[in-house]
């Protein structure tokens, strides 16, 4: 019963997604050609689309983390800075510190402190944007030679951030699907005091899944400011809420305890060929993010209807064997 | 907290303790602030910081009151920054037309109520959680208005600038000041004494039990975004009316201040507690901050870092204090 449901969500949006392609490649022939896939639709969503693996085993959790985009910047300009005072490998491993500290307040937060992940990671969304705005005086930061190369190299044709996300993906569609951490995930999302009582070490675990988050934002702070060459404390402040767009999209459920982190790969290249696609079909910007809006509108609703089901059967598969089986699909 | 079936000496003696928590360290904290500023920087209590203060803390603190009944009832609303964008654009068109002073308001209370009431409506019709339903429609705002506008509308006439420049009363006290003023008693006496405020307490609680209880849950959220619409109306009438020019972004991103303000007063964001006094505090203290800071010798692009770092702090102290008091507890439920 329940395999043919779950299937379906993923294959529909494969379906949409494959439909999309067709459609804007029939309309412009360009756009399916190999360079400009790689230069303009995947290069472009590859920051985006690593924030959103993470994040997904979070907000199956029942969290969610706002202050992505936030960290980025900040690992990022504070990496530029002490790269530029002390050297490359101060500055990169500088990025790396700042992420997983990040990270490590955001979990520490919602894990022992108890507070909502909304309100811990909306304030650290003021708090690390702030300390990048206050460090840099609002001014830019220029990228350095090992975050220029990370940015800006490519292994036939395709970004070197291509290759860093198949990785992270499998990783994570991995430790989801096929360990007892990713089965506890779903538990924790369901029911945070059963699974606590059941014996599974609640706290640390969303300390993990947190730090997780920041380290791989620290990653792409290589990939966006080597991209951009410089970037300003104020350039990702939509970044967080693109990326639940994303996680909403794959069908994983904000309210914890249903999601896939298949789906979220397939959205995230849904909405990189929106994106892009509809810029190629000279759409304007405006008029995108609007189809972007209608695409959540649709998606959400269809979830609505059938997220109601999926979660009952969710829950009973929980109480029958101990974990979602999602490895077997 | 149980608000709705205390008698009215316990509620007195609850709301007494209440206000030793969160409100009173707010105000000893916002005293703390105000006495440092007089120490530190007199300059600071000259006639213009204290206006533009104001200013800015009546707008942030009308759309505040709004957000607070919504995450009251347990919802929130990320769409509050793109509804006061569309609010300053549509009330702007009307502008250009050079339409009399009294036009404004209520054209951009009712655009508020419109947008707001699809919100509402969206997420208790479709079952959808609430921060993904407004998410998508922000979508939606953000992406129709500059399909309508090019950017900005400019050159506006002194009718639409009156309500800023002009509408002082003494001479001196800004027309949003007095706004505010009027809707945070009124709001007041609202949450103390009507019975809806009841519901909307009951909802945020717990929702099967109001339910249970005959409250209808869907009515009452929605009615809680429709109160919120106007209120983000008026505001953004005080936004728009502060320029002769109105960008089609120009609250883009306001919703996060407006959330934080709601959240530093001490409002659950889990729903059912918190009050509107916290709120003012929580709006004031965001108000001062950064022009404070400049008083003082730092930098405001400090002023975002610590925003972000009271914000956390207050709900550091509150969750703590309650983790102490009821050890073992799940203690995201009260504040």
């Amino acid at each position: 019963m329940k395999k043919p449901f779950k299937i379906d969500f993923n294959i529909a949006l494969l379906i949409i997604l494959v439909a999309l392609i067709a459609v804007i490649g029939i309309r412009n022939p360009n756009f399916v050609h190999y360079n400009y896939v790689m230069a303009v639709v995947v290069k472009n969503i590859m920051e985006l689309g690593m924030m959103a693996l993470p994040m997904t085993l979070i907000v199956i959790t029942g969290g969610i983390d706002l202050s992505v985009g936030s960290i980025m910047i900040f690992a990022a300009i504070s990496g530029g800075l002490v790269s530029a005072s002390h050297g490359e490998a101060a500055g990169v491993l500088v990025t790396i510190a700042i992420g997983l500290l990040c990270g490590l307040l955001n979990g520490f937060v919602v894990a022992k402190l108890k507070i909502s992940a909304l309100i811990t990671t909306l304030a650290t969304f003021f708090l690390f944007r702030g300390i990048a705005r206050g460090i840099t005086a609002g001014d830019s930061v220029y990228s350095y030679k090992f975050s220029t190369a990370m940015g800006n190299t490519e292994v036939g044709g395709a970004p070197l951030a291509l290759f860093f996300y198949i990785a992270c993906a499998v990783v994570f569609t991995l430790l989801l699907s096929k360990t007892a951490l990713g089965r506890s995930l779903y538990a924790i999302g369901l029911n945070q005091d059963a699974a606590r009582y059941s014996g599974l070490k609640v706290d640390s675990i969303l300390i993990w899944i947190y730090v997780l988050s920041g380290v791989v934002c620290s990653l792409c702070a290589f990939f966006y400011l080597g991209r951009f060459t410089s970037v300003k404390y104020d350039v990702a402040n939509s970044m967080n809420l693109t990326v639940v767009t994303i996680i909403v999209l794959g069908g994983t459920s904000i309210l914890g305890g249903v999601g896939d982190m298949r789906g979220t790969i397939i959205a995230t290249f849904i909405i990189a060929v929106l994106k892009s696609g509809l810029t190629v079909m000279n759409i304007p910007i405006d008029i995108q993010t609007i189809i972007q809006g209608i695409v959540l509108i649709i998606s959400l609703i269809v979830y609505s209807i059938l997220g109601e089901r999926a979660k009952q059967k969710k829950i009973l598969e929980v109480m029958r064997d101990g974990g979602p089986r999602l490895a077997e699909e | 907290m149980g608000e709705t079936n205390l008698t009215r000496a316990d509620g007195r003696k609850a709301a007494f303790r209440k206000l030793l928590s969160t409100e009173f360290y707010l105000l000893l904290f916002l005293v703390a602030i105000l006495v440092v500023m007089r120490v530190a920087a007199p300059g600071f209590y000259s006639m213009n910081v204290i206006m533009t203060v104001l200013n800015y803390f009546s707008y942030l603190l009308i759309a505040a009151i709004g957000m607070n009944l919504i995450i009251l009832t347990s919802n929130i609303d990320v769409a509050a920054g793109a509804i006061i964008s569309v609010v300053a654009i549509v009330i702007a068109f009307v502008g250009k037309t050079g339409a009399p002073i009294g036009v404004f308001m209520p054209v951009g209370m009712l655009t508020g109520f419109l947008l707001s009431l699809i919100n509402g409506l969206f997420i208790t019709r479709l079952k959808i959680p609430a921060i993904v339903a407004t998410l998508a429609t922000t979508q939606l705002f953000i992406g129709f208005l500059p399909l309508v506008v090019e950017g900005s509308i400019y050159d506006l006439p002194a009718t639409f600038t009156w309500l800023s420049f002009k509408a002082k009363l003494f001479g001196f006290l800004p027309a949003s000041v007095i706004f505010a003023a009027v809707i945070t008693v009124g709001f007041m006496l609202f949450m103390r004494y009507s019975q809806f405020s009841k519901k909307i307490y009951a909802v945020g609680n717990n929702q099967h039990a109001a339910t249970l209880s005959g409250i209808n849950v869907n009515k009452v959220m929605v009615a809680a975004f429709m109160i919120a619409g106007p209120l983000y109306g008026i505001a953004g009438t005080i936004i728009a009316t502060a320029g002769q020019r109105v960008t089609t972004t120009m609250a883009n991103g306001f919703e996060f201040s407006i959330i934080a303000a709601v959240v530093l007063g001490g409002t659950s964001i889990s729903g059912g507690s918190g009050r509107i006094i916290g709120t003012v505090l929580g709006a004031l203290i965001l108000s001062i901050i950064s022009p404070a800071m400049n008083y003082i010798g730092l930098s405001s692009d400090w002023s975002d870092a610590v925003m972000g770092a009271i914000i956390l702090l207050a709900v550091i102290v509150s969750s703590v204090s309650q983790l102490t008091k009821k050890k073992g507890t799940i203690a995201e439920v009260t504040t």
